[in-house]
């Protein structure tokens, strides 16, 4: 039962089929009539050649009967659509959903490569600002370590050198005062007062002598006091022998016009 | 026979047929070659010949559109192309009939004036299309124009006529009142 069922409805669909084909192709054949009709009517109209003198009227009359006749055939005409059955219908809305997706499909590959395109440039710069960053941090780090040692260092560390500086020169000097002091006690003492001289009425007015070092520290702060007048008046305190002592060996030099005087060596110039 | 026709045959099946006259075969066959190479969904066929009347012995298929094709350098084909307009029907000049105008970029060779092919194509009221065939950009870019042209006039584009085309192509530098 079934079978004879289907077979009707198979036999219907073939028809359809070739029925909307021959409705088209009928269609076809009727406008093909009417053409050849109107080419037999236009094979009858004369031809009519033209001079450059009556060319442009004639070319203008011609046009406006045209295009007025056009103009009613526009306005009497209604729009005649092919014969809509199903075979049809299907067949355009086929063609129609495969140019939508055509579109679409060319749409989204543009989008997708635009959007690759994008990703790429935002890891480029995204990179590329972290790589920033790393050295502005860096950078910061290097400069505030420079300002500390900078500052720390042009104060401080200067401060402290001169100090050390003068106070090792300082203790330096110390010992060789101490040093020279007991070198001169060693080997130059002060003559024993206690000798006797034999002539009595030679009176050496015997002031107060001083030590060897004694006259050093005089001479030698003469020179530093008064740079320019560095002579000192041999005292009576003076002792003679050591006097000669020290003119003898260049220590100390005589003023070149008062034999009084004497000054001591400048070692340092 | 010796006068074109325009409507004196039945067209081929999608098919569009222009016909270029001029005495300049170089680029005439040129111009042809760049047409065919255009996209189109017609079937183009281009008929080219130096002058009119066309030989009768021939069959061809019915021509959709004309272009004469005129060289700024040559007054010969200046005077080819006003003889030949004598052989065209009267009603081929509503949009099937275009002027081409060749060699107007170099001005030193030119022994026609500008203003002399203005005047032509005003007085038979046809499109004027300069052009030099020469360079082949600008060839390839007119080869195109005129296939549409042809698609047009061929009645393969619906709702727009040959007239209406006509009345489209207008251009506004027509010496207008002067001349009439």
């Amino acid at each position: 039962v079934n079978q004879q069922d289907l077979d009707p409805d198979s036999t219907t669909d073939v028809e359809d089929v070739t029925d909307a084909e021959e409705e088209l192709i009928k269609k076809c054949e009727e406008m093909w009539k009417d053409m050849e009709e109107c080419q037999n009517k236009l094979s009858l109209v004369g031809t009519e050649t033209l001079t450059d003198s009556n060319a442009q009227l004639s070319l203008l009359i011609m046009q406006v009967k045209c295009l007025t006749a056009e103009l009613s055939q526009w306005q009497k005409e209604t729009p005649e659509m092919i014969p809509l059955n199903e075979e049809v219908l299907v067949t355009l809305g086929k063609e129609e959903f495969q140019k939508l997706r055509h579109d679409l499909e060319l749409v989204l590959s543009t989008i997708k490569s635009k959007n690759e395109k994008l990703k790429e440039d935002l890891e480029r710069e995204q990179k590329w600002l972290d790589e920033q960053q790393q050295i502005l941090e860096s950078l910061n780090v290097v400069h505030s370590e420079l300002k500390q040692q900078v500052v720390t260092f042009s104060e401080s560390r200067v401060f402290n050198e001169l100090k050390t500086k003068m106070r090792d020169i300082k203790e330096y000097k110390e010992k060789l005062l101490v040093t020279l002091g007991e070198f001169l006690e060693d080997h130059f003492p002060l003559p024993d007062r206690s000798v006797k001289k034999k002539k009595k009425n030679t009176q050496e007015s015997m002031a107060q002598l001083i030590t060897l070092h004694e006259i050093l520290e005089i001479l030698l702060n003469r020179l530093f006091d008064v740079p320019h007048d560095p002579y000192v008046k041999i005292s009576d305190s003076f002792w003679p022998p050591y006097i000669e002592l020290l003119l003898r060996n260049g220590i100390a030099l005589r003023h070149p016009e008062d034999p009084t005087r004497i000054r001591l060596e400048a070692f340092h110039q | 026979m010796s006068v074109l026709r325009p409507m004196d045959k039945l067209p081929g099946l999608n098919t569009a047929t222009i016909l270029l006259v001029g005495t300049e075969d170089a680029l005439l066959q040129q111009l042809a070659d760049s047409m065919l190479k255009e996209d189109c969904a017609s079937e183009l066929k281009v008929h080219l010949a130096n002058s009119l009347p066309l030989p009768s012995s021939v069959t061809r298929p019915r021509i959709d559109l004309i272009v004469f094709v005129i060289n700024l350098h040559s007054k010969h084909s200046l005077r080819n192309v006003e003889e030949s307009l004598h052989h065209v029907d009267a009603t081929f000049f509503l949009g099937k009939v275009s002027f081409l105008v060749t060699g107007a970029g170099r001005e030193s060779h030119c022994s026609i004036h500008r203003s002399t092919v203005v005047k032509l194509a005003h007085t038979y009221r046809s499109p004027l299309l300069f052009c030099d065939l020469e360079i082949e950009d600008f060839r390839a870019t007119m080869a195109q124009r005129l296939v549409r042209m042809l698609q047009i006039c061929a009645g393969h584009v619906p709702g727009v006529s040959a007239l209406n085309l006509l009345s489209l192509l207008r251009s506004s530098e027509n010496p207008s009142l002067e001349d009439l």
